[in-house]
């Protein structure tokens, strides 16, 4: 019963990472635009925050700005599927609805650490990024992963066509992401913004970040739990969604 | 292999499934026939697992269906009424992906996908988008995905709609050879010579319930179809109904017991009838002479129109 379990994830797991590669231009450009965005834009946060801080700011804002432009990833797999009509005859396989979501998450969550990863060691290669502890900063990404692969889904259980999922990810991206720091630092921000930036998971992302990459492991902790914590309302949001979208009643 | 015995399931004050009630058996297709909003996808989407009820009993392989779906869905292979394929991935990669669901593996995997190609002409397309299809084609490879786990229970809503003869021709073929080797089939459809062709007994649902269940010979034994006779004359094709009547009474005069069944329809007499000959023969004994005889056999809307009529006389 339980290879069965694991065959039939293993078989979902391969199967959408195999739409992903099928259609390599979303997922390309998430990996490349975040790499030209800090080439191009680390002189000026280094010339504002000095050489170390600014190469530190730049990547983080570059990870954070891009990851939360690439909850696409998650957002489009969960649409496309309601768009299909496959997502209720997934449902209506054999497959555990538990299978399912692992099959449906790992490879988008991998891509979202693979995104990190890549700014991460580009800055290291080329620009001289160092990394205090590398272990902290793994759990770090990792967190901030599985917050994006569940607001992603949420938003791809909420909105009903391709274009309001841009728009969502496009204008919420920025959005979340500026009130975060991420761009520009709280400290250069009008005070009320710093008042509203915990609420918003970009805050909470640049911090663990910022934590992680100076050696603040309690930091860190703290900040990727309260990641954590955004992850599962957004996923609590998609599994209420769902649960009341099986059938013909899904709205599309 | 199938009962399904009262489920009910509302949509706020509508009752989509009011009672229905259907057993199939190992080896038996069952034509699950009746209007738009009769109860047949929702009885589907129920016995799927995507929909639960608000009462009632499902038991699939002698497992409870409500209460464990999951097993339940093991035996089962379905093919929804809306498409539902990944359009960017191949034939081949949609049919491994649900023969893996079903628990093949493989050496039993790569001979299903084979098998099944085979069976519904999908062999030359296995590697072609699932996007790029024909429409027919796509019908097959949906039907595939159905039929690839080997299930016990085979539920196909509307596989034929809109498709080519080749398609139809070819899913019927492995419909029928499902159910040789014992695998139950619930198949809903609109078409009545698909369900001869398959050799189906009807079950026919109306508002939510099924009203009447058997083989098709014994329900549509004795319905009405209809005479149609084409008379000389273009006036009467051009006059209104009531005008046309009367053209037509002057030109064709029938006895008292075929004038009762009798209507002009564009330029037409028709005349219900469920002994055709012999309602010719009258019809030419009172001197009444059509240029053209044409005789309609009684389909599904005479059946449902039947039906109705027993169940509001029953009421």
């Amino acid at each position: 019963m339980r290879r069965d379990a694991l065959s039939r994830t293993g078989a979902l797991i391969r199967h959408n990472v195999m739409l992903m590669l099928r259609e390599p231009g979303p997922l390309a450009s998430r990996m490349i635009l975040p790499l030209v965005f800090l080439l191009l834009l680390h002189p000026l946060y280094e010339q504002a925050q000095g050489q170390r801080n600014g190469i530190t700011q730049a990547v983080v804002a570059t990870i954070v700005t891009f990851s939360m432009l690439a909850m696409s990833i998650a957002g489009s797999s969960i649409l496309t599927e309601r768009i299909w009509h496959t997502w209720e005859r997934l449902r209506a396989s054999a497959a555990h609805p538990a299978e399912l979501l692992v099959g449906k998450a790992t490879p988008v969550l991998a891509a979202l650490v693979l995104q990190q990863g890549a700014v991460l060691a580009f800055a290291a290669a080329v620009l001289g990024l160092r990394v205090a502890e590398v272990p902290l900063l793994l759990l770090v990404m990792l967190a901030w992963a599985v917050t994006l692969t569940g607001m992603g889904a949420a938003l791809g259980l909420l909105v009903s066509s391709l274009s309001s999922l841009a728009a969502c990810y496009d204008i919420g991206g920025m959005l979340l992401s500026s009130l975060g720091g991420a761009l520009v630092p709280l400290a250069a921000m009008p005070i009320w913004v710093r008042h509203v930036a915990p609420v918003s998971p970009g805050y909470w992302a640049v911090s663990a970040l910022e934590a992680a990459l100076r050696g603040d492991t309690s930091r860190a902790l703290i900040a990727s739990a309260v990641l954590l914590a955004f992850g599962a309302c957004a996923c609590l949001i998609a599994g209420l969604r769902a649960a009341r979208s099986w059938g013909r009643t899904s709205g599309l | 292999m199938l009962v399904a015995s009262g489920l009910i399931k509302r949509y706020g004050d509508r009752r989509a499934l009011d009672g229905f009630d259907l057993t199939v058996s190992a080896g038996e297709i069952t034509g699950l026939v009746g209007h738009n909003g009769a109860g047949k996808t929702t009885f589907v989407e129920i016995v799927t697992g995507l929909v639960r009820p608000d009462s009632g009993r499902v038991t699939v392989g002698g497992v409870d269906a409500l209460g464990d779906s999951r097993q339940a869905r093991r035996l089962i292979g379905v093919a929804p009424q809306e498409q539902a394929l990944y359009v960017t991935a191949t034939v081949h990669d949609n049919l491994r992906l649900f023969a893996a669901l079903a628990g093949l593996r493989g050496s039993r995997l790569r001979q299903a996908i084979e098998r099944v190609a085979e069976d519904l002409r999908l062999s030359d397309v296995l590697g072609q988008r699932a996007g790029l299809l024909s429409g027919g084609q796509r019908r097959r490879t949906q039907a595939a995905a159905a039929l690839i786990g080997e299930p016990r229970l085979l539920l196909l809503d509307e596989p034929t709609a809109g498709a080519d003869p080749e398609t139809r021709q070819a899913l019927l073929a492995a419909v029928r050879a499902r159910a040789a080797a014992g695998v139950a089939v619930v198949y809903t459809t609109h078409y009545l010579p698909e369900l001869a062709d398959l050799g189906a007994t009807l079950a026919v649902a109306r508002a939510g319930r099924v009203i009447a269940r058997g083989s098709q010979q014994n329900l549509m034994h004795g319905l009405p179809g209809e005479l149609r006779l084409r008379l000389d004359g273009a006036a009467i094709g051009r006059a209104a109904t009531a005008a046309a009547n009367t053209l037509m009474a002057r030109r064709c005069p029938l006895p008292p017991e075929l004038a009762g069944r009798a209507r002009a329809v564009d330029g037409e007499l028709r005349i219900s009838s469920a002994d055709p000959p012999a309602d010719l023969a009258a019809v030419l004994a009172a001197g009444c002479t059509p240029v053209s005889v044409d005789v309609r056999k009684p389909d599904l809307d005479d059946l449902y129109r039947s039906l109705a009529a027993e169940v509001a006389h029953a009421a």
